[in-house]
């Protein structure tokens, strides 16, 4: 059957479920354990149930005790995972659930490959170089696993054409789908032979295996283990959500970072939805990536290469697209943010010129776009970005400088900027939320850190992530005032309480390139959502406390 | 001429190394195109940065406080002081005149009572110029 069938069927089978209330399992529980260690603890057990699409997670207890919430796991049979570093499933690798509790002991072997459960930042951890060496391969996660670098055979002489080759490709790519960029790319030769020269001492190019030792993070324990993962995979292996929300009814809407549709998750039924995005640029790569919403709840998207920016009327489902006229709208032109959250103010929307390093205000009345260069009065010689945005109750902007690292203030009024640049020298602010305090939140991409700016007392506060390697996404305070994060590095996602310094990070139970995280405030404890952007799935995270 | 020697041109090299290089693989940088680092950090087409204490009525350093460089003709930067009450601005544009960027100072608790620039050489372009400003207790 393809997935395609196997989900609608799936679909209807939970429909059926729903409303008849009677085909609730009884609670699946279990232990973990293995020849080598005994017990198991911090050890991720995943059902599916066959032909679903979704996937189910808790964790093993100190004892290696795991149980599955009641009533999340209707009667039928079960396909058994398990991620634990170092371990494989060694059976049983399914289970049927009928109407009495079913108790299953799950027994795990040593791996013979470990490499293949490793993380970016387990592997970033373990290769040998310098911190400036290792700066470059953080961009290379954004389409494929630093795996795939460590299995390479290339010789540094082999990697230039490749890396050349990798510079044509559109952001948007990801192994499913490469696509190209149209505009052409300039290579700086010397910065590509010294990043092929560090490649091929860090891959399998002189020896069958790696010269260096494979280091891992610990498994979870206490809190981390206290947790209900849902997975939701998405219909296609080359949809690729990029930025998630919830909307007030409880349904999740996400951005395709691949193909050209606004995606919809009915999280009670599974039930999944895609609303066409027009192609403004047949010729150029397709996808969108910021997702927000307006003042008055319709979602906005920023179109990439199709450019321009999107409205999604939520009422009658149907997009208003705001092309670029004329001379500016040329091969390079990419909007890759968006934020309209304060259009009632001025009818006025902020949006990015990726080529040029500026920022757009989109005139809803004109429809015209107006493009401000908030760096025009810096010193050259830094490549600004900008980036993740928040506006405020005025309609200024806040945006982050994802090239160097400033937080930017651009006035609604004056188009003025102000620039403030991190207590951390080449931060690179990446995403970011402002809370009802006027409190900025944002990840410090290349520093490893959380970080604060306070709006009204002009003031920044730092916070290194407890796992180095980790770059940090994307941020977001939940009604507790804790901290969310995660990104494209650890499969981890990192609770932070910035009042007692205290952490919790959750391991996600496959690879998961995360973009952009959200919170729904509304559930109690809150809950975790995010794309996996290469794993075509949509990820929701329950902490039990 | 006075060399102020542990301020001089030479702190922005680290930076400008470091921009270097991570502009390397830039493909994910908000798309900017992947350039393996066409960055160029041409410091000659740079005005001259601007260094200097924040002191209070007593003289002594004033740590934390908020320094702000405006540019007459539109935009500003704000940057802190250190623990020992020094902050440090990298160049502006080389087309801003030098004498159209105003420095001030602020905390909590205090306001300001002077800035005062320290003159470089007619016809020097490229030396920091040092703003020291001073606050008093409100």
């Amino acid at each position: 059957m393809t997935r395609t069938h196997r989900s609608v069927a799936a679909i209807a089978l939970l429909l059926v479920c729903i409303q008849a209330q009677s085909c609730r399992a009884q609670a699946l529980t279990g232990s973990v354990s293995s020849a080598a260690a005994g017990a198991m603890a911090g050890v991720l057990v995943s059902a599916q149930k066959a032909g679903s699409p979704v996937t189910v997670t808790v964790v093993s207890d100190e004892h290696g005790r795991f149980r599955f919430p009641d009533g999340r796991l209707s009667p039928g049979q079960y396909a058994l995972r398990i991620r634990a570093t170092g371990y494989d499933l060694a059976g049983p690798r399914t289970v049927e659930l009928g109407a009495a509790p079913t108790d299953v002991a799950i027994t795990l072997g040593k791996t013979a490959d470990l490499a293949a459960q490793l993380t970016n930042t387990e592997w970033l951890m373990s290769m040998p170089g310098t911190a400036e060496q290792k700066r470059p391969l953080m961009e290379c996660m954004s389409c494929h696993t630093l795996e795939r670098i460590a299995r390479s055979t290339y010789t540094a002489e082999q990697f230039v054409p490749v890396l050349e080759r990798m510079a044509r490709y559109a952001n948007n790519t990801i192994q499913a789908r490469v696509q190209m960029r149209v505009a052409p790319t300039q290579v700086n030769d010397g910065l590509v032979r010294k990043l092929a020269a560090y490649l091929a001492t860090i891959n399998l190019s002189s020896a069958p295996v790696w010269s260096y030792q494979l280091k891992t993070l610990p498994r979870p324990k206490g809190r981390a283990t206290r947790v209900v993962i849902t997975e939701y995979d998405l219909l296609r292996r080359t949809i690729a959500p990029h930025d998630v929300r919830t909307d007030g009814a409880g349904n999740v809407w996400y951005s395709d970072f691949v193909e050209n549709f606004l995606g919809e998750l009915d999280p009670k039924t599974g039930a999944q939805r895609e609303y066409p995005i027009p192609l403004s640029k047949p010729a150029f790569p397709t996808g969108a990536l910021d997702l927000e919403p307006d003042a008055n709840g319709d979602l906005w998207l920023a179109m990439m290469f199709q450019t321009g920016l999107a409205r999604f009327d939520m009422k009658t489902k149907t997009f208003r697209l705001y092309p670029i006229d004329g001379v500016a709208n040329d091969d390079a032109m990419q909007q890759s943010m968006v934020m309209p959250r304060a259009d009632n103010v001025d009818g006025k929307v902020w949006t990015n010129d990726v080529a040029r390093h500026a920022v757009m205000r989109l005139d809803l009345a004109t429809g015209r776009y107006r493009r401000i260069d908030p760096f025009a009065f810096l010193a050259a010689g830094h490549l600004h970005a900008p980036y993740g945005m928040a506006a405020d109750a005025g309609n200024d902007l806040y945006v982050m400088d994802f090239g160097d690292e400033n937080i930017v203030r651009v006035d609604a009024k004056t188009g003025a900027a102000t620039i403030f640049p991190t207590p951390t020298k080449n931060s690179r602010p990446r995403r970011t939320m402002l809370d009802d305090r006027g409190r900025l939140w944002f990840a410090e991409f290349a520093a490893n850190k959380l970080a604060m700016f306070d709006t009204k007392a002009e003031t920044f506060k730092e916070w290194d992530a407890p796992t180095p390697y980790t770059y940090p996404y994307d941020v977001f305070c939940d009604k507790n005032g804790e901290l969310w994060s995660a990104g494209m590095a650890s499969d981890r996602v990192l609770r932070f309480d910035p009042q007692s310094g205290r952490s919790v990070e959750y391991l996600l139970p496959r690879p998961a390139n995360i973009r952009r995280v959200f919170i729904d405030n509304s559930t109690d404890p809150v809950t975790f959502w995010a794309g996996n952007n290469h794993g075509a799935a949509i990820v929701r995270l329950e902490p039990l406390d | 001429m006075m060399r102020r020697i542990g301020l001089h041109r030479t702190w922005l090299r680290p930076a400008a190394i470091a921009a270097l290089t991570l502009a390397g693989l830039a493909a994910a940088r908000a798309g900017g195109q992947m350039t393996f680092g066409d960055d160029t950090n041409t410091s000659a087409n740079d005005g001259p940065p601007f260094f200097g204490f924040v002191r209070d009525g007593d003289g002594a350093a004033v740590g934390d406080a908020r320094v702000t460089a405006t540019v007459k003709t539109g935009g500003a930067l704000v940057t802190a002081t250190n623990s020992i009450g020094v902050y440090k601005i990298a160049g502006f544009a080389k087309s801003i005149d030098p004498g159209d960027i105003v420095i001030s100072c602020a905390k909590d608790g205090y306001k300001q009572t002077n800035a005062v620039r320290r003159p470089n050489p007619p016809g020097d372009m490229t030396d920091p110029i040092e703003v020291d400003c001073y606050l008093q207790k409100e």
